[in-house]
């Protein structure tokens, strides 16, 4: 494995004199990890194998703690056209005319560069993940925006408020000029992220089966060309993937922020084009092409995992790769530029790709030295080898790049002491009903998604926040649609790791179910602390237990098997002010409607309508808004019974199917009086009708029956409707109860107890967080 | 034979789909038409401006589109009367180009920056001109509301000329104003949601040929699309009221030889 350039001379160094020299150069693998680059290459490595090992085995990219306990997550079923092995998942969607469509997910997390720099860290987030969606050869149909900001009344509010709004910015500056619609997306708001926000995207999209591309070399590619297309590579993002696996140290900021990469949307919409027009050439000529997006690692990561999972080699000359400006041969090929991707193409194929892109689209016009170049080989011999100048820099097993390393980390039960407080039960409830609907976890986010494209693309149904989940028709003319929602909560996750991944993945799943969807598939992005904590780590593992268990305890409707997890990603390293942040597994539900005119929005819709309760109000107030306005977290989560609350999502799917129910909506944050406001109000807080309430007959004091969070559903049901409604919960062992009816008066009555105009409560709840 | 509308694709456009997709349920040919390669861009019988960010709109919202070479052909069919409507960024290009509001075929408007920023939410148009007094109103009745999007962020049109405004009225050139859901026009937010002079959401030239408007009815076109549908995949699928925009247009081609 001969290399021109000079070896580190690592095993001649002590491991202080390593670590010194290591620190010196950017590099963050600890001295046993860089002793086991010499072993496992069988000399001492050149600066640029050394980069690449370090990128490799960061945490971002290797997994290292995570890979292990991430097996118990189901990630298989008959629905799962491909699991979580590649750039995004694929779960089954139609069979229309013969063909067979897959629904592509991706979700991924842009935490650190978000927190750095928020405008380009949330827009580079929304960027990578469009990548991955479409290098499966997908035709990228919507993004949901899961996202946890500190307190934006705290300490540290003007910098919360900052951090928040350049997000959304961000998040609108990447995906409205791209023209991809906002489908749902949620924003909890908490003082454990004050100093680490969370900003995950997820994107969706649409592939015929046949035409698939997979992120791979496919069969017999010995010889074919590796073709680098998009920007020109620049030393942006350099050590982006190895910066995310560290905790933030606010004296290392600015050094950090050269790790964020710099965002270009324009050029992403023309790429975008391009890359479609693309695909149609190859389907129209039968080529199979590798194609993968560049992230984490740059050109090395992705040309290194497209042939090594192919079962190849390559070799690389950095010299035809296009660049903005003179680098070193380990920037080159470990830069993360955005907006990059890489073909593997037979020869008789390339001059197609590039005449698409250089000339047909133009990209050389449309940003300085943008453009698609032949850059490498895929090789039989599976070495990975880089030249520069006719040097060989690189020259390693391509096995060896790939096969990342893997640690059993310690785990210790964290001691929390979890009281539940006595608080006197309120002497009245208007005014605790208005400051509940006001809280920052519960009022309306339009100032939010009203700064993101909905409607681009003409096939979106029922954009952000008119329903608990978003719905798009993404076949004009053809009836199935796609549902949309995202979901966890601080506050549970903060009482306990294992029930609060769990609720978060029954959330997530009845939120699509209150649409009329039947869950298909989940995601999640899990978001922790330093693993090396063994507390934490405790914490990462009970979340992963408890969304496995979840997800195999609500078994898919009309089957048994679990709902699987089809893409995901995990992000360690959140802290805020020496404290792991609280475990925040944010989950994503996709759900599939067979024909989209059956989904109803969380709006009323007559006056008239009877309304009622699934899910019997408890004693659940741990983690509760009500327990966070009195500045206490409390110990009794809402529980999960997997029987109970399968038979009532499973319900409620089926009378929505059967055009019986109205409007439908989850009781989550806020609790049962937080719901009917939502639902008289509607997403964009413009409803005009009131309703008149009872409260449902209860042994429990009245606070607990207003705002506990157990979970459940208000409906709005027809009057003609209702002794089907009644007929079909009782065969499913459904208990349905009473709840009172719609009325033309804008008044929320509670009778005998209060009445609210609807002004105030449509004021109360329009509150604006972030101004 | 079936009229063919270019769909003019500059680096930057995003509404391509829905685009085609209105103008072909509307019995008409979409074709889309790529800034580098307009081949026989004369030869259409109508033009298309989608949204989107042209040029990713440097300088001004659709400044450098405007100066585009593709343009000088659309101005020379605009002149020979066939139809040109720009929605969105397309609606910029044409006021930058002077073709709106093409009094005195100069720059004489501009589309400002929103007071309060990018937005997109449904508003009400109010249809304000007399049926018939463009190409894109011949089947909408005075009066009518109808619900279509929003998606900019540089929609407020403005100018410094009051004279423009004056000749505006006189010409009844403002096809779409603002309205709230009872059809009442006023300036407050969300009405008028970027603080456009008069409510001002879509505007003509002076023959009526030319219609520049910021909302999107591209994606009101179908009744699931609008806000709050409620009904079977059949109703779904029929048009929506603001879908009489291409139907207009449609009717105007038809009755040409």
């Amino acid at each position: 494995m001969r290399v021109d350039d000079p070896l580190i001379p690592i095993t001649d160094f002590s491991d202080e004199q390593l670590l010194q020299w290591m620190k010196q150069h950017g590099i963050v693998l600890k001295a046993n990890e860089a002793r086991r680059v010499v072993e496992l290459i069988g000399r001492n490595p050149t600066i640029t194998e050394l980069h690449i090992f370090n990128i490799q085995w960061s945490e971002h990219s290797s997994y290292k703690s995570s890979r292990k306990i991430l097996k118990q997550l189901p990630t298989s079923g008959s629905n799962v056209i491909l699991g979580p092995k590649e750039d995004a998942g694929i779960v089954e969607f139609a069979t229309l005319h013969g063909e067979r469509y897959g629904i592509v997910v991706s979700h991924e997390s842009h935490n650190h560069p978000s927190q750095v720099v928020p405008f380009e860290g949330a827009a580079t987030g929304v960027g990578g993940n469009i990548r991955d969606v479409l290098c499966m050869g997908a035709k990228v149909l919507a993004i949901a925006d899961p996202l946890r900001f500190g307190n934006p009344q705290g300490e540290q509010q003007h910098k919360v408020k900052y951090i928040a709004n350049e997000v959304i910015k961000g998040i609108a500056g990447y995906g409205n000029p791209l023209g991809i619609p906002n489908l749902a997306g949620d924003a909890h708001f908490s003082d454990g992220y004050d100093g680490n926000c969370l900003v995950n995207v997820v994107t969706l999209g649409l592939v015929k089966e046949k035409d698939i591309i997979h992120s791979s070399a496919p069969p017999h590619a010995d010889g074919y060309d590796i073709i680098l297309i998009g920007k020109a590579t620049d030393n942006s993002g350099f050590g982006g993937a190895a910066f995310a696996s560290l905790v933030l140290d606010e004296k290392d900021k600015d050094a950090n922020k050269g790790a964020v990469q710099v965002p270009d949307p324009f050029l992403k919409n023309v790429l975008l084009r391009a890359t479609y027009a693309v695909f149609e050439e190859a389907r129209k000529h039968n080529i199979v092409l590798g194609f993968k997006d560049l992230g984490a690692g740059g050109i090395m990561c992705s040309t290194s995992e497209l042939c090594q999972s192919g079962g190849f080699g390559c070799t690389l000359d950095l010299d035809k790769v296009h660049v903005s400006m003179e680098l070193p041969s380990f920037m080159i090929a470990c830069s993360e530029t955005q907006e990059r991707f890489c073909w593997i193409s037979p020869p008789s194929f390339t001059r197609t790709i590039l005449k698409m892109y250089n000339e047909t689209f133009a990209l050389p016009d449309i940003a300085e030295q943008a453009r698609a170049s032949v850059i490498g080989k895929v090789t039989r011999e599976k070495k990975y080898l880089i030249t520069s100048h006719g040097n060989i820099v690189c020259n390693v097993p391509i096995d060896a790049v790939t096969s990342g390393i893997s640690y059993d980390r310690e785990r210790k039960k964290p001691s929390k002491h979890l009281v539940e407080p006595s608080l006197a039960e309120p002497q009245e409830y208007r005014s605790l009903l208005l400051h509940v609907l006001s809280h920052p976890n519960v009022c309306c986010k339009k100032s939010i998604y009203h700064r993101y494209d909905t409607h681009v693309l003409g096939l979106t149904i029922i954009p952000s926040g008119m329903a608990d989940a978003g719905v798009m028709a993404p076949l004009h003319g053809e009836k199935p649609a796609v549902a949309l929602s995202v979901d966890s909560n601080p506050f549970y996750n903060r009482i306990s790791a294992y029930h609060g991944a769990m609720l978060a993945v029954a959330e997530a799943m009845r939120n699509v179910a209150a649409v009329g969807a039947v869950p298909a598939c989940l995601t999640d992005c899990l978001c922790y602390g330093n693993p090396e904590v063994p507390e934490v780590f405790d914490d990462f593992c009970e979340g992963v237990r408890g969304i496995a268990d979840a997800a195999k305890n609500l078994p898919r409707k009309g089957t048994t098997e679990p709902v699987p997890v089809i893409s995901g990603n995990v992000s360690f390293y959140n802290d805020t002010k020496g404290k792991p942040i609280d475990p925040s597994p944010i989950i994503a539900c996709v759900g599939i409607l067979d024909d989209y005119s059956k989904a109803i929005t969380l709006q009323l819709k007559h006056a008239g309508s009877k309304l009622f309760l699934i899910g019997k109000r408890k004693d659940e107030m741990g983690g509760s808004v009500y327990y966070q306005l009195h500045s206490k977290l409390g110990k009794q989560l809402p529980l999960l019974d997997f029987a109970v609350e399968k038979k009532q999502m499973d319900l409620v799917i089926d009378l929505i199917n059967q055009r019986l129910v109205l409007s439908c909506h989850d009781i989550s944050d806020g609790g049962l009086l937080s719901a009917v406001v939502e639902m008289m109000l509607g997403g964009d807080a413009d409803g005009t009708l009131g309703v008149e309430l009872l409260p449902p007959l209860s042994a429990l004091p009245l606070s607990r029956v207003f705002f506990s969070e157990t979970p459940g559903f208000v409906l709005e049901i027809p009057e003609q409707h209702a002794a089907q409604v009644y007929t079909m919960s009782a065969a499913a062992g459904v208990e349905l109860i009473p709840l009172g009816k719609v009325i033309a008066s804008p008044h929320l009555k509670v009778s005998g107890i209060f009445d609210v105009p609807l002004e105030e409560l449509r004021s109360a709840w329009t509150t604006e967080v972030l101004s | 034979m079936t009229k063919r509308i270019a769909i003019i694709q500059f680096p930057g456009t995003n509404r391509e789909d829905e685009s085609i997709r209105a103008i072909a349920a509307a019995g008409l040919e979409p074709v889309l038409v790529r800034w580098n390669n307009t081949g026989d861009l004369a030869s259409f019988d109508g033009y298309f401006l989608p949204g989107g960010w042209s040029y990713e709109d440097r300088i001004r919202s659709g400044v450098i589109a405007a100066k585009d070479p593709l343009m000088k052909i659309i101005k020379a069919a605009a002149n020979k009367g066939k139809p040109v409507i720009g929605i969105c960024n397309g609606a910029q290009i044409l006021v930058e180009a002077g073709m709106i509001p093409g009094i005195e075929n100069r720059v004489e408007m501009a589309l400002a920056p929103n007071r309060t920023g990018f937005w997109c939410f449904w508003t009400h148009l109010h249809c304000s001109a007399p049926q018939g007094r463009s190409v894109f109103n011949k089947l909408i009745h005075p009066g009518e509301i109808m619900s279509v999007p929003i998606a900019h962020g540089e929609g407020r049109f403005v100018t410094k000329n009051p004279a423009v405004i004056t000749s505006l009225r006189k010409n009844n050139q403002i096809i779409f104003q603002y309205c709230d859901a009872r059809g009442i026009i006023t300036d407050a937010f969300p009405t008028n949601p970027n603080g456009a002079i008069l409510n001002i959401a879509g505007l003509c030239n002076p023959a009526g040929n030319v219609l520049a408007m910021m909302p999107h009815p591209e994606v009101a076109s179908f009744k699931k699309q609008l806000p709050g549908f409620h009904g079977t995949f059949e109703q779904g699928e029929q048009l929506a009221p603001a879908h009489l925009i291409f139907q207009s247009l449609a009717d105007f081609l038809r009755s040409k030889p």
